[in-house]
């Protein structure tokens, strides 16, 4: 059960973390 | 056997089962709905789709595009209502999968209508069909997150809400690595995007419709106990969602939610020409995208941090900060813009999308504590359609004000200092109505001793 809820989170973690650094990124381009 | 896999009994969880599993699921829907956030990134290339590099003569027009996101809101606000009960009824694994059908369908039937070059396709495809799969996705979980976090319901709905606020910063750079990928010279990739994305989406939703669970009844947290002598402004009765739709209560929280909305959407829209005028000179088209992605940022990061904040120090005095704060921070706006201060118009910006974010994602909470837990999914549905009549009022006051001071020779920078200040009026509105907020009535409580589900 502990690794599935890990699974889990990893699944919908690694895509928003993804974004969030693109985002990021460009959000630095404003300084 | 789908509809065995999919019916609500078999989505009850059994003895042992880590709530830690229902909120990934929550947010692999809102993380994928949230796309419509980023929708803009497809505005441009939609209106080169003969001309490919340009604008050519048969393309549609930018005013006619943008159409579609308006839809895809509007159906949002409406489906969440027309389709609350039923989400109630049947549980969280159904809806997510219709939701999940949906939206999927809506970009391919999108996909569709790019190649035949019909843009009521594509209304139909993203504004309608995937109108139904936002707001069927968008509530689907809601309700089952409170049940299950009865403890920290601001914390459960701000993670999955936050997933909503999430997919815009998902969906912008992976629509732009698509299209640039499927690039040739006879196609500016919109539509092997738009195929792509309706699969990815759909996939990704599936995980929310493989391990969403329901408690079984009378499930409590290890440990917990409700408290004896609740919270001012929390009850522990119930409120059948025909019922509280009648009441003064609901119509409070519909205008309070509506003015939060209206205030941030408005901005939101307006956010990249109006940081470019305003700092003319100093800011470019491209910092200015990053400026919309910091908003973006801040509006996801709002959901959460003001969700379990109002764990804490309640709904109403959440709320009651968005709009006096919110005042203070749109008031001071022009101010800022006119000492041409970079930073710290910046810094109220951001500000300002926490709270526009933190709005939605407190807002399901607020429900649970005036009408309680038994049909908050649909009484949710139904106070969405504030978010549907903001995403049309909002922008298109902005719009209206600005071209109205436009021809009346202000200067560009200065045509926002009027939409700050109306912005302010929204929000005293919003301060009055949730300051009036009271317990509902007793003779509006649910008298069944068994709380029992919706229609």
């Amino acid at each position: 059960m502990k690794a599935k809820s890990v699974l889990l989170w990893l699944a919908v973690g690694v895509p928003l973390l993804w974004g969030v650094v693109k985002t990021l990124q460009n959000a630095m381009k404003l300084f | 056997m789908a509809g065995s896999f999919l019916s609500r009994e078999s989505t009850i969880a059994p003895p042992g089962f880590s709530r830690a599993m229902v909120p990934p699921a929550a947010l692999a829907v809102h993380l994928s709905i949230g796309q419509v956030y980023a929708f803009s990134t497809f505005n441009l290339p939609l209106t080169h789709l003969i001309g490919l590099t340009h604008s050519a003569p048969g393309d549609w027009d930018i005013k006619e595009v943008v159409v579609t996101f308006s839809i895809a809101i509007a159906i949002l606000g409406l489906a969440a209502a027309l389709f609350g009960p039923w989400v109630e009824r049947v549980g969280p694994r159904k809806s997510m999968f219709v939701a999940a059908l949906c939206f999927g369908g809506g970009f391919i039937v999108s996909a569709v209508g790019v190649h035949y070059h019909s843009l009521f396709l594509i209304y139909l495809g993203y504004g309608v069909l995937g109108g139904c799969g936002l707001g069927i996705g968008y509530i689907s979980p809601v309700s089952t997150l409170i049940k299950w976090f009865p403890d920290r319901p601001g914390v459960a709905t701000g993670l999955a809400i936050m997933g909503f606020g999430g997919g815009a910063l998902i969906a912008a750079p992976l629509s732009v690595l698509l299209m640039a990928h499927f690039r040739t010279p006879t196609s500016n990739g919109v539509l092997e995007t738009f195929v792509t994305m309706g699969v990815i989406y759909f996939m990704f939703m599936m995980i929310g419709v493989y391990s969403a669970r329901v408690p079984a009844e009378g499930w409590k947290p290890a440990g917990w106990t409700p408290p004896a002598t609740p919270p001012p402004l929390v009850t522990q009765a119930h409120v059948a969602v025909d019922v509280a739709w009648r009441t003064p209560q609901f119509w409070l929280l519909w205008v309070v939610l509506c003015m939060n909305v209206t205030a941030g959407i408005g901005v939101l829209g307006q956010a990249s020409p109006m940081i470019q005028e305003i700092f003319a000179g100093r800011v470019n088209a491209a910092t200015a995208a990053g400026f919309v992605g910091l908003l973006s940022f801040f509006n996801m990061i709002g959901r959460f941090f003001w969700a379990s904040t109002s764990d804490y120090i309640g709904r109403r005095n959440t709320y009651t900060v968005f709009f006096a704060l919110g005042i203070l921070l749109y008031f001071s706006v022009p101010s800022l813009g006119r000492a041409g201060s970079l930073p710290l118009f910046v810094a109220a910006f951001v500000v300002i999308l926490s709270m526009y974010g933190g709005g939605f994602a407190t807002v399901p909470a607020y429900l649970r504590d005036i009408f309680g837990t038994m049909h908050v999914g649909a009484i949710h549905g139904r106070l969405l359609t504030a978010w549907a009549v903001a995403g049309v009022l909002g922008p298109t006051l902005i719009t209206s004000i600005r071209a109205y001071e436009l021809k009346s020779g202000v200067p560009k920078a200065q045509t926002y200092s009027v939409t700050m200040y109306l912005m302010c009026a929204f929000l005293l509105i919003g301060l009055i109505c949730n300051f009036c907020m009271r317990p509902v009535d007793e003779k509006h409580h649910h008298r069944a001793a068994a709380p029992q589900r919706s229609p």
